[in-house]
């Protein structure tokens, strides 16, 4: 039976002391989405990674591919698959050892496939992973991850310390060799600008809470940039934009909900990038919170 | 079954050094000593032991060769035989020691958890496959180097026998037991659960504490003391004692001197009150193994 939804969270909330982590979550991922977690840092993408991933406890109902995370971790972690920054490969073993070893744990992990996947890297099958470099150790784990038939995939920060190279292939070969349609992905990192076109869906996280979730579709028709003309200035600033930032000493608008045959008289008109919009948010946000 | 057994191999490679190459290079130094003895190149006298073919000079020694019976052989035999693998059984006994003070705590430390716990595998497994790699697994891996060690010192003696006309060849091969490497290797374990409620409180620090061996002495030692003042008895004290010493102490008193078990000793510690209150401690301990790993998840600041 198809699963509509691979996670759901009703007003999850994480505290530490007298802090909340998170702060009341409201979320349904659709199986199948590409759901990046976009956010500074605190802001508590990793917690809810964590949470989803059945680390953490938590209040409030979370449910992942229909199980507690908490609860039935176990069983949950044969359908889900994670890599985070700091998932430590073990630096003593082989290549071949860990992937025997995760083939003698995990029962839908395929060596057959994670073997052929490494052929195609400069990983040998027996080096030890001490002697691996940062990107090739990452690599190797997202080898071993796109091995294991699982439908729900957490990265958190996967590519962090990892140079421009390593990044793309990273992404693109998650994306080209591993996302099918069935798999859903939840991904959080601060080089959001690299994971914009592998993204079907977008969620902003600031201080605990959602500031605003959408598909990257809804983002891209709801909200446009707009580069004005030197003429148009004026007019652009009486459509009355939610944002206007400053770049190479020209001034960007940022419209929501504005119709684009308006604004594409006025001048250069474009989705934003996910990160530019971001910021804007954030200093909507503020402004608002001080007002 | 199968995550049982790829869990102990992976712990088998992570610390080969301690588990299997130590004890095999030990017992090669050990034999290398006792084929350099009997061959007369060298000779080991303390005051308390003297092992040198200066010994089968002694005509006394000679006469109870030519006479003794098959028991009496055998009894000695063993005896030497023990003794003589005990260094093997110190080299694996320490490490034990340093792996269950540091399998909890370096997985922590070098951040390797989070991957073993990204995987569909229990807490509890984990710590059972640690836990059933001490206690049955490792006294099965020893057991092949005492087996060497005691032919290689068998055929030395048996050849030094022979060609200086001592006693026959096959002297000492008559009253050798195949059964004895059973008695062995049920003693081993037997030594292991009586030892059980010590190793998993290592393993129990390693898995809370920042500093494994302040987090597993400072608590006893705290204990003992506040025992010792406020209660004015020991017993702690001497359950620590015991448990670090052979599993016989736990027999009734006839059987404590003896120093070559039988496997139906065994029994009798099974039904000593001591041997369970060990193994319920144990139990406790697992658990509370289980639910320290199962928190240790602090890897994001976030």
């Amino acid at each position: 039976m198809e699963r509509e939804f691979a996670v759901k969270a009703k007003g999850v909330i994480k505290s530490y002391d007298d802090s909340h982590a998170l702060n009341g979550i409201d979320l349904e991922v659709r199986s199948g989405q590409v759901m990046g977690f976009i956010g500074p840092n605190g802001a508590g993408k990793s917690t809810f990674l964590q949470a989803v991933l059945g680390l953490l406890n938590t209040e409030g109902e979370l449910e992942v591919l229909g199980l507690d995370p908490r609860k039935e971790r176990h069983k949950l972690l044969q359908k889900v698959c994670s890599i985070t920054d700091v998932a430590v490969l073990p630096k003593w073993m082989t290549v071949e050892q860990v992937l025997k070893y995760v083939d003698g744990v995990h029962p839908r992990f395929n060596l057959e496939k994670a073997k052929s996947i490494l052929s195609k890297t400069d990983i040998k099958i027996n080096s030890k992973i001490k002697t691996l470099s940062r990107g090739l150790v990452v690599q190797l784990h997202l080898s071993i991850v796109m091995a294991i038939d699982a439908e729900l995939l957490v990265l958190d920060e996967p590519t962090l310390g990892l140079d421009l190279v390593y990044r793309k292939e990273f992404y693109s070969q998650l994306i080209e060799d591993y996302y099918d349609g069935n798999k859903t992905i939840l991904i959080s990192t601060h080089q959001v600008e690299e994971i914009e076109g592998v993204l079907s869906d977008a969620i902003f996280m600031n201080q605990g809470r959602i500031v605003m979730k959408d598909s990257i579709d809804a983002i891209n028709e709801r909200f446009l940039e707009l580069r004005p003309n030197q003429e148009s200035l004026e007019r652009a600033r009486s459509l009355k934009p939610m944002h206007i930032r400053t770049e190479l000493g020209r001034e960007v608008f940022l419209f929501e909900g504005t119709e684009i045959d308006k604004l594409t008289e006025l001048g250069e008109v474009r989705p934003p990038f996910i990160a530019d919009l971001f910021m804007a948010i954030m200093d909507k946000t503020k402004s608002e919170g001080q007002g | 079954m199968n995550t049982l057994v790829t869990l102990i191999r992976r712990e088998l490679q992570e610390h080969k050094v301690g588990f299997i190459y130590a004890p095999f290079i030990v017992t090669c130094v050990l034999s290398l000593v006792v084929i350099s003895v009997y061959f007369g190149l060298t000779n080991i006298q303390t005051p308390e032991f003297n092992f040198s073919t200066k010994i089968y000079e002694n005509e006394q020694a000679l006469e109870w060769m030519a006479t003794a019976d098959i028991e009496q052989i055998t009894a000695v035999m063993r005896s030497g035989l023990v003794v003589l693998a005990l260094p093997i059984l110190l080299t694996v006994a320490f490490a034990i020691l340093a792996f269950n003070l540091s399998t909890f705590a370096d997985e922590r430390k070098d951040r390797t958890l989070i991957f073993w716990r990204s995987l569909p595998v229990s807490d509890l497994t984990t710590v059972m496959s640690k836990i059933l790699l001490v206690t049955l697994i490792v006294p099965l891996i020893v057991l092949p180097n005492i087996i060497l060690l005691h032919l290689i010192s068998l055929l030395s003696a048996s050849i030094f026998f022979a060609t200086n006309d001592i006693v026959p060849f096959g002297w000492v091969w008559s009253a050798y037991s195949l059964t004895d490497w059973f008695r062995i290797i049920f003693s081993l374990w037997a030594q292991s659960l009586w030892s059980l409620p010590l190793m998993a409180w290592l393993m129990f620090a390693g898995a809370f504490a920042k500093r494994p061996i302040m987090g597993a002495l400072v608590p006893i030692a705290v204990v003992v003391v506040l025992e010792s003042i406020v209660l004015k008895t020991n017993h702690i004290f001497h359950f620590i004692e015991d448990r670090l010493g052979f599993w016989t102490s736990s027999l009734p008193e006839q059987h404590e001197e003896v120093r070559v078990v039988d496997v139906s000793d065994i029994y009798l510690m099974f039904s000593t009150q001591d041997f369970w209150i060990g193994m319920a401690l144990s139990t406790l301990l697992i658990g509370g193994i289980v639910y320290f790993r199962s928190r240790n998840n602090d890897y994001s600041s976030e």
